[in-house]
């Protein structure tokens, strides 16, 4: 139950509001068994109400009936007492009680197989459209009451109105027997107004403060999914290229072939509304780097245009641009999501650290949906991630560089076949050795600081750790033996494309790192065939370092 | 290998470690120099020690891997630079490992674990937010499946794993504004927490309502491998399209190792001592000791009988499982994977590989967020450090984090029956767009045989790719 409660939020869109949940919702729903009933309700609830607007059958005879006749109660009226009838034909049978004539239809077969739609007088209505009337009378009948008539029957408890008789009946029988109460004071009677209310509650107190009726359920949850798909598509909508001026050629590059086409194809569309709210906000940083690239602007507003149609990205870029402009409360929500289990000290701790990123974060959070110029600034100070020297992937890559002194690319493919040929004897100790002369790399490293401090019991750990490796290189070694033959095709293929060995074609990478880490390659599996002379000079090297016990330990 | 080996040299003398761990003094930092290492200089020997630690855990040495630990116990750190993260969930995953040898031990010191789904589902919407490899993988996902279900008037879309509602919001909207009209709608989600569906069915009903499109959301409250195939009430007539976003590799694990584990200890070893027991007694009361047993589940050993060979036939391996996906005919499997090789049967296949995959990962957070954010911190805990914990210390049927690579992946479904729908240019355009408004030029994305890769720098991490039935 605990944890169904908490659950209740909707995750989507109020994460800040999970901790609050678990010390102030204990139990909001009375009955305990109504969380099952309300799940099973719930699709079908959604399915029969999702079959009325249906399409119906093309064949049927579509029957358009006034408004008069639809709200009429009782069309048809006994002459001898004036009890009033819905239907013709019970008022038929109603008259043979009076002994009066009477007729009741005698229906062909094919009057029968002929289905009967009906419309909604209201020419706004979806349902006005012949495609999408409804199959049955009563049920346009209750729509046009719903929808477009007045609510005649308000509920004495909650004074929600209803139109329809019928559903003022069902909501008296259940009101008030089932409530969810918010810490705001807000009741809802049913489960679902409360849920999305609860989501939203934090985010919206001043709001929802004033709103106490079921009604705001609509207006927040169209709310909730401006915030949502803001979020979606684009969660730094203005820190776009602000700074990286090598990016916008790349990007001129990359998108003005691609472009070509389609901007000619759609620029006849130029009025589209599409066009307007992305480039307010999304794009905006490419206008004013604009000059570096004058055609990028251009291709990006037709690429609006041009995906309008088919896919969700506009709609939610430009959610998220009225999400920019408009809702002031989905910003102080996502503020809200972002900061508020943070720590204040947090905040001061970041820029201590060595990496470019010295915005303090509510700084950064804050310009998500503030002034573009504060971002291009956030931006701009933001050194790139691939040229920062400390990401764990170039440690990586250092690190397998260091297996090896030689960095030549050309290696790569010439290692292949050393490898399958090689014997594994003649591998595991080149492993050896190649690790050996790892090991003297990280002393040469930390070299400076061991003279210092002569920590015997590190150094001994060293040697063991070097001792246990090289006992099970040997069987990863064979290992990788297969796989490099299977996929040595790509692997030579992979040696041409780039320099750095650790591309993305993934073969090679696979092939390299476990190599890498163990010693025995080096840099990007290119350590190079060893030739005589090299392991002579590694193990000279280790020697030197007096470490040669290693390898004679091997 | 590890778990024989371990476990035997360890049970034999328990003791052994301790006289190492007191000569250890984690307090008084037995190793000054490691302090005075410069970040990157640190950085390289914690790769260094994690690799040593591994190998040592690996072989069972587990002193050396306790002295590795320690060492990078003093250089590793949760809120440091990348790498001392990186390092820190891969050491507690390695110490982990250790720790499974003794099963007592270990489930002791979970005991008191409180479960934290609210805050699990959080962190997963905060990866969503702030990195961009969900919203890709969406946004592809759902390109393939407007496109293959053009024309078509009723549609059915299975998400395996349905805890975004965002990529389905997106796809009603889709849909409602195609130009043939909108179809009927289906989604059937598969969860095992009720409250997920729950939710998900009311913003998506919301969701179509305001579009008028004819919606219907049918929640299946399960866990993947226990999924009835029955329960996604596949009608004939719909146009089928099944999501899978980065759930398949779970039930890589039923391959081949749960099999092995089932029948053997805990079961002989129950009913040898239940025999033993039932030997005093005479033979009428024996057949009325077993009778009643199987009737009433009365001792432990039919517990654990029970429980593992139901398991093994409800929880499909992925190739059953792909066979029945496959007999529903799908016109469109969008299937999203983590693109890198954390399967292998040798631990430190799986370190290396999965260094290198989580470093980039790592390396993708630190250019999203300052090192500071909590949010930062609870993803790379409770996200990628559960995946590295997992990849690294668990076994058999309890390693689910089975990532392998989209090759792989192309060939099982190609045999399942299923054939590759290439991705379409379109599908591609919008992700290197979406791609390009993180302002990093970090990510990267490559086609690869009409599918999609989603890279770090040059390190593939997720692929997409799309398939369809095939006769």
């Amino acid at each position: 139950m605990m944890s169904g409660d908490v659950f209740s939020v909707p995750s989507s869109a109020a994460p800040n509001v999970f901790p609050h949940q678990q010390l102030q919702l204990p139990n909001p729903n009375p009955k305990p068994n109504s969380t099952s009933t309300s799940t099973s309700n719930l699709p079908s609830a959604a399915k029969k109400k999702r079959n009325l607007p249906g399409t119906p059958d093309p064949d049927a005879e579509v029957i358009a009936l006034s408004p008069k006749t639809l709200m009429a109660t009782n069309r048809f009226i006994c002459e001898i007492c004036n009890k009033g009838f819905q239907r013709d034909q019970n008022l038929q049978l109603h008259r043979r009680g009076h002994n009066l004539p009477w007729k009741l239809k005698q229906r062909a077969n094919k009057d029968q197989i002929k289905k009967k739609v009906y419309i909604c007088p209201e020419k706004t209505c979806v349902h006005h459209d012949p495609a999408r009337a409804l199959g049955d009378l009563t049920g346009i009948k209750k729509h046009f009451s719903r929808k477009h008539g007045e609510k005649k029957w308000k509920c004495d408890k909650c004074s929600k109105k209803y139109a329809v008789q019928s559903d003022w009946k069902a909501h008296s029988k259940t009101c008030g027997t089932r409530e969810y109460k918010c810490d705001c004071g807000t009741l809802f009677s049913r489960k679902d107004s409360f849920i999305t209310h609860r989501a939203f509650c934090d985010a919206l107190a001043e709001e929802s403060a004033r709103i106490t009726t079921v009604g705001p359920n609509t207006s927040l949850n169209f709310r909730n999914d401006l915030s949502h798909h803001g979020n979606l598509m684009n969660p730094q909508p203005n820190l776009q290229h602000g700074s990286t001026f090598p990016n916008i050629p790349h990007l001129g590059a990359t998108f003005r072939p691609e472009f070509g086409g389609m901007s000619a194809g759609n620029s006849l569309l130029g009025g589209d509304p599409h066009q307007q709210k992305p480039r307010l906000s999304l794009w905006l940083d490419h206008q004013a780097n604009s000059q570096l690239n004058p055609n990028l602007d251009h291709h990006n507003s037709n690429l609006f245009i041009a995906s309008s149609s088919s896919t969700g990205l506009p709609d939610m870029i430009q959610m998220a641009s009225s999400n920019l402009f408009g809702s002031t409360s989905s910003m102080g929500n996502y503020a809200n999501l972002s900061l508020s289990p943070l720590p204040p000290q947090g905040l001061k701790e970041e820029p201590v650290t060595n990496k470019a990123n010295t915005n303090p974060m509510a700084d950064s959070l804050s310009s998500l949906y503030n002034s573009d110029s504060q971002n291009v600034h956030h931006s701009s100070s933001k050194s790139s991630p691939s040229s920062a020297p400390m990401s764990a992937t170039a440690l990586l890559q250092k690190a397998a560089q260091m297996g090896s002194t030689k960095s030549n690319p050309n290696f790569f493919g010439n290692t292949l076949g050393v490898m399958m040929s090689s014997s594994s004897p003649s591998s595991s100790s080149t492993n050896t050795l190649s690790f050996a002369q790892n090991r003297s790399e990280l002393h040469q490293v930390f070299g400076k600081q061991q003279p210092e401090n002569p920590s015997p019991k590190a150094a001994d750990g060293l040697m063991n750790f070097s001792t246990a490796t090289t006992t099970t290189i040997t069987n990863l070694d064979h290992h990788h033996h297969s796989m490099i033959q299977s996929t040595g095709a790509q692997i030579s293929q992979s040696a041409n494309s780039q320099l750095n060995l650790h591309s993305g074609l993934m073969h090679g990478v696979e092939h390299s790192l476990t190599r890498d880490f163990l010693g025995m390659g080096g840099d990007g599996g290119a350590g190079g065939p060893f030739l005589p002379q090299e392991l002579a000079k590694f193990a000279s090297m280790s020697s030197a370092m007096g470490l040669s016990h290693f390898t004679s330990n091997h | 290998m590890f778990q024989e080996d371990g476990s035997s040299s360890v049970t034999s003398s328990p003791l052994q470690m301790f006289p190492m761990m007191s000569l250890s003094p984690g307090t008084m930092s037995p190793y000054p120099w490691l302090k005075e290492l410069k970040p990157e200089e640190r950085g390289l020997y914690l790769i260094h020690l994690l690799v040593n630690c591994a190998n040592h855990v690996a072989s069972g040495s587990l002193e050396n891997a306790n002295i590795a630990l320690d060492q990078i116990s003093h250089l590793a750190s949760p809120q440091g630079d990348t790498m001392q993260r990186i390092a820190s969930y891969f050491s507690e995953a390695l110490a982990d490992r250790v720790l499974r040898a003794w099963p007592g031990v270990y489930k002791a010191f979970h005991s008191t674990r409180i479960p934290v789904v609210a805050e699990e589902i959080l962190v997963k919407k905060m990866f969503f937010e702030f990195l961009p490899f969900m919203k890709v993988a969406f946004v592809i996902s759902n390109q393939a499946i407007v496109e293959s279900m053009e024309g078509e008037k009723m549609v059915h879309v299975i998400d395996l794993n349905a805890t975004e509602p965002a990529q389905w919001c997106a796809l009603i909207r889709d849909l409602s504004a195609r130009p043939e009209g909108p179809p009927h709608l289906r989604i059937t989600g598969v969860h095992q927490r009720k409250e997920v569906l729950e939710q998900m069915a009311h913003i998506l009903t919301e969701e179509a309502e305001n579009l008028d499109l004819p919606f219907q959301f049918n929640p299946v409250v399960s866990k993947l491998e226990n999924l009835d195939i029955e329960k996604l009430r596949v009608k004939t007539g719909e146009a089928l399209a099944i999501s899978s976003i980065m759930q398949l590799h779970t039930l890589l694990g039923s391959e081949n190792d749960q099999r092995k584990k089932s029948p053997s200890t805990p079961m002989s070893n129950g009913i040898g001592v239940h025999l033993q027991r039932v030997a005093h007694m005479n033979q009428s009361t024996l057949r009325e000791l077993l009778e009643k047993d199987t009737v009433n589940g009365y001792s432990p050993s039919t517990d654990s009988a029970s429980s593992s060979p139901l398991s093994s036939i409800h929880s499909p391996n992925i190739d059953s499982f792909l066979n029945a996906l496959w007999g529903l005919s799908p016109k469109v499997m969008v299937v999203t994977e983590q693109d890198s090789d954390h399967n292998a049967k040798n631990l430190m296949e799986r370190l290396s590989e999965s260094l290198y995959f989580y470093a980039a990962l790592f390396d993708c957070l630190e250019s999203a967020l300052p090192r500071a954010s909590l949010e930062r911190l609870k993803m790379e805990k409770m996200i990628l450090g559960d995946e590295i914990k997992n990849i690294i210390a668990c076994e058999g049927a309890e390693r689910r984090e089975r990532h392998e690579k989209l090759e792989r992946w192309s060939q099982r479904l190609e045999l399942a029956g299923f054939a590759n729908v290439p991705l379409s240019y379109y599908a591609m355009l919008q992700a290197k767009r979406l791609l390009q408004s993180y302002n990093s030029d970090g990510y990267r994305i490559k086609e690869e045989n009409g599918c999609v890769v989603i890279c770090w720098q040059d390190r593939p991490l997720y692929a997409v790719s799309a398939w369809r039935f095939r006769r």
